[in-house]
């Protein structure tokens, strides 16, 4: 789960990692207020969890009465599929020096890896292509958390001394810390910014969360009601679920299984609608639940399902799909490809309920079968 | 037939034995003549599943049975120890079944079983297969078949697929291992590549390989050397990319793409591995190189 820009500095905040006084804002008329309280400039930062809102026009200083006009125009505002929402409105700062300090999950070498460029801003992915000699890594062994004179060490690299490497040094030991009890994923700042005091400061965030790990996390439910509404859902039913831009819904057990599905879907000239991998223990609850969220997108006309059962009949799962069918106005073509525990009762039940049925092995033929009943 | 990691000597415990799923699959894996010799679940000490006796840690099913694998049936927030308790009390190889395992914890596990030397599959894996022998998992044994190809998976459903239509054309698998779906697992594809190379019951190994990662280009530079062909499918064409990582991530895999569809395949390409496009390609391919 990514947070937004303010959740992410409220993790940081509770750290002990420093970020500029604001507070967040819904309409123009409470972005005024908090501006005021703040002083005679501030900065509006549109709330979306994707990259460049600056050049996208979602990031403005403002001063005095121009405020709640900016607020306004910068609320609603759409940015690469997200609506604005939400603003931070806070304090402007002077950076004499913009630092990138950052922690990923290395998934290829299956480490954490703590990366540092004094080249820090907005150019950062250039730094590392053309000067790779200015971003630093440090890779972590996860039972074994640096020593603070490692981290030391290890940001002295980018030329720092004195009091400056003392205090990037505990920023970078906080930022460690907080993704190793947090089950961060990735946990950004860029920039770090050093002001003509000496102070350091997060100027922006960039956090996920391991969706894996929410059950031991406590901050889950502060976060949650922010996440795009249908990812929310699936989040609640136990499926994963990415919108796409088509209208066939596809519904599978396994990521492999439903990418596959999606593919040879494009390859037939047809666009998906979604992914939905329902993940093991399928049961008529999970599919009932399932099958509602894929179609509401309202996009989707025909939905396939491709299934493999476990220990749970594969049955069961048949009659949640026919139950949400049943209960459609304006229910969507379906087509089944189900193996497994109970295949045959599987079948039987998806036929009563309106449902091809394909029992071949293989997904193209399920594939086929629904572009036939399309076309 | 024998294959690869699982054979006649394995003698493997049912960790989380007296849960539902872990009393079900046992069930299963004991039908289809899997050599499993006891059950663990702390605090079930003294009890008996299937006629299997369930003690109350793993090491002493290795003082009492000489157990050396594990399959681990246990809810994601305990897979993390129970992996652990397993590589302390020496066993080499262990599948871990469970989905949904954070990824802190997974590096744990990694980490511990490469120090140690341990097979360790998953997490999010159907587990291992060789036919006509045992199935340390979840998959269902009468989608498999004796035979000679040798097939490592990164998706559980969609390996099932691929075993099928390779039976009805007339082939089986030696092994089927399923390395796990999640961004880390315990056992890069290389490695079980290496173990087919050298395993004589292997003519050919199939890899079902996904978009993410580098292990199907990592896997690329040892099919140069080998001397046995594969033929790889790639799942993921069609899907999204860029959905997770930020500034960190794109300078970790800068170099060109790599982990998609693209970079796998011609990374396995350029490696001399026949490329299916679809599933239903794979036997035709498998046909035309064992010529």
């Amino acid at each position: 789960m990514k947070l937004l820009e303010y959740q992410g500095k409220k993790l940081f905040a509770d750290s002990g990692i420093a970020v500029p006084a604001g507070e967040t804002a819904d309409t123009p008329g409470q972005a005024a207020r908090i501006a005021g309280e703040i002083g005679p400039e501030a900065v509006l930062k549109a709330q979306v969890p994707v990259g460049g809102r600056g050049k996208a026009g979602g990031i403005k200083i403002v001063s005095g009465s121009a405020v709640t006009a900016e607020a306004a125009s910068i609320l609603g505002m759409q940015i690469k599929d997200h609506r604005v929402e939400k603003l931070l409105v806070e304090e402007k700062l002077s950076a004499e020096q913009e630092i990138y300090l950052g922690l990923i999950v290395d998934t290829d070498t299956g480490s954490i890896v703590v990366l540092f460029s004094p080249k820090g801003g907005v150019d950062i992915e250039e730094v590392a292509e053309k000067e790779p000699d200015q971003v630093f890594r440090l890779i972590v062994d996860p039972f074994i958390i640096p020593p603070r004179y490692r981290l030391r060490r290890f940001i002295r690299q980018g030329g720092y001394r004195g009091k400056l490497l003392e205090e990037l040094t505990s920023v970078a030991e906080k930022l460690l810390k907080l993704a190793l009890k947090s089950d961060l994923l990735v946990a950004e700042i860029n920039p770090l910014m050093v002001l003509a005091d000496g102070r350091v400061l997060a100027g922006d965030s960039k956090v996920e969360i391991d969706d894996n790990a929410l059950f031991r996390q406590q901050f889950e439910k502060r976060f949650w009601e922010e996440q795009d509404p249908l990812e929310q859902e699936a989040r609640e039913i136990g499926v994963t679920y990415v919108k796409l831009d088509g209208s066939i819904g596809v519904i599978a057990s396994g990521a492999g299984l439903a990418m596959t599905t999606m593919d040879l879907l494009k390859e037939a000239g047809h666009e998906p609608a979604n992914f939905l991998e329902t993940g093991g223990g399928i049961t008529e609850e999970l599919l009932y639940k399932a099958f509602r969220l894929v179609c509401k997108n309202e996009k989707v006309n025909s939905v396939i399902i491709n299934l493999y059962g476990g220990v749970n009949p594969i049955e069961k799962g048949a009659r949640g799909v026919v139950r949400a069918l049943s209960e459609m106005d304006n229910p969507p073509v379906v087509v089944a490809k189900a193996l497994g525990n109970k295949q045959e009762e599987c079948w039987d039940v998806f036929r009563e309920g309106g449902v091809s049925v394909v029992t071949a092995v293989e997904t193209e033929a399920a594939v086929r079968e629904l572009l036939k009943r399309i076309s | 037939m024998m294959g690869i990691l699982l054979n006649r000597e394995t003698k493997a415990v049912v960790q989380g034995i007296t849960g539902r799923i872990g009393s079900i699959q046992a069930s299963w894996m004991l039908q289809y003549g899997t050599g499993i010799v006891a059950g663990v679940t702390p605090g079930k000490g003294g009890a008996e599943v299937h006629g299997l006796p369930v003690y109350d840690d793993v090491y002493e099913t290795v003082e009492k049975h000489d157990a050396n694998a594990s399959v681990i049936f246990v809810p994601a927030a305990f897979i993390k120890d129970a992996v652990l308790e397993a590589i302390d009390a020496g066993l080499k190889l262990i599948v871990a079944i469970s989905e949904h395992v954070p990824v802190h914890d997974v590096l744990k596990m990694k980490r511990a079983a490469e120090n140690n030397a341990v097979w360790l599959l998953g997490p999010n894996t159907p587990g291992i297969i060789t036919p006509g022998v045992g199935k340390l998992g979840i998959m269902p044994g009468n989608m498999f078949k004796e035979g000679s190809i040798g097939i490592i998976s990164r998706s559980g459903t969609l390996s099932y697929e691929v075993a099928g239509l390779i039976n009805e054309a007339g082939f089986g698998e030696s092994t089927l291992a399923g390395v796990g779906g999640d961004p880390v697992v315990g056992t890069r594809m290389v490695r079980l590549l290496k173990e087919f190379e050298s395993d004589p019951d292997t003519e050919a190994v199939v890899i079902v390989g996904e978009i993410g990662g580098n292990s199907e280009e990592e896997a690329a530079e040892f099919i140069e050397e080998m001397s046995k062909p594969v033929v790889a499918y790639i799942a993921g064409r069609t899907a999204p990319s860029g959905r997770r990582m930020g500034h960190a991530g794109a300078i970790i895999s800068k170099g060109g793409g790599a982990g998609t569809v693209d970079s796998k395949e011609r990374a396995l390409r350029e490696a001399g591995a026949l490329l299916a496009e679809k599933p239903g390609d794979v036997a035709g391919l498998l046909k035309r190189a064992l010529k």
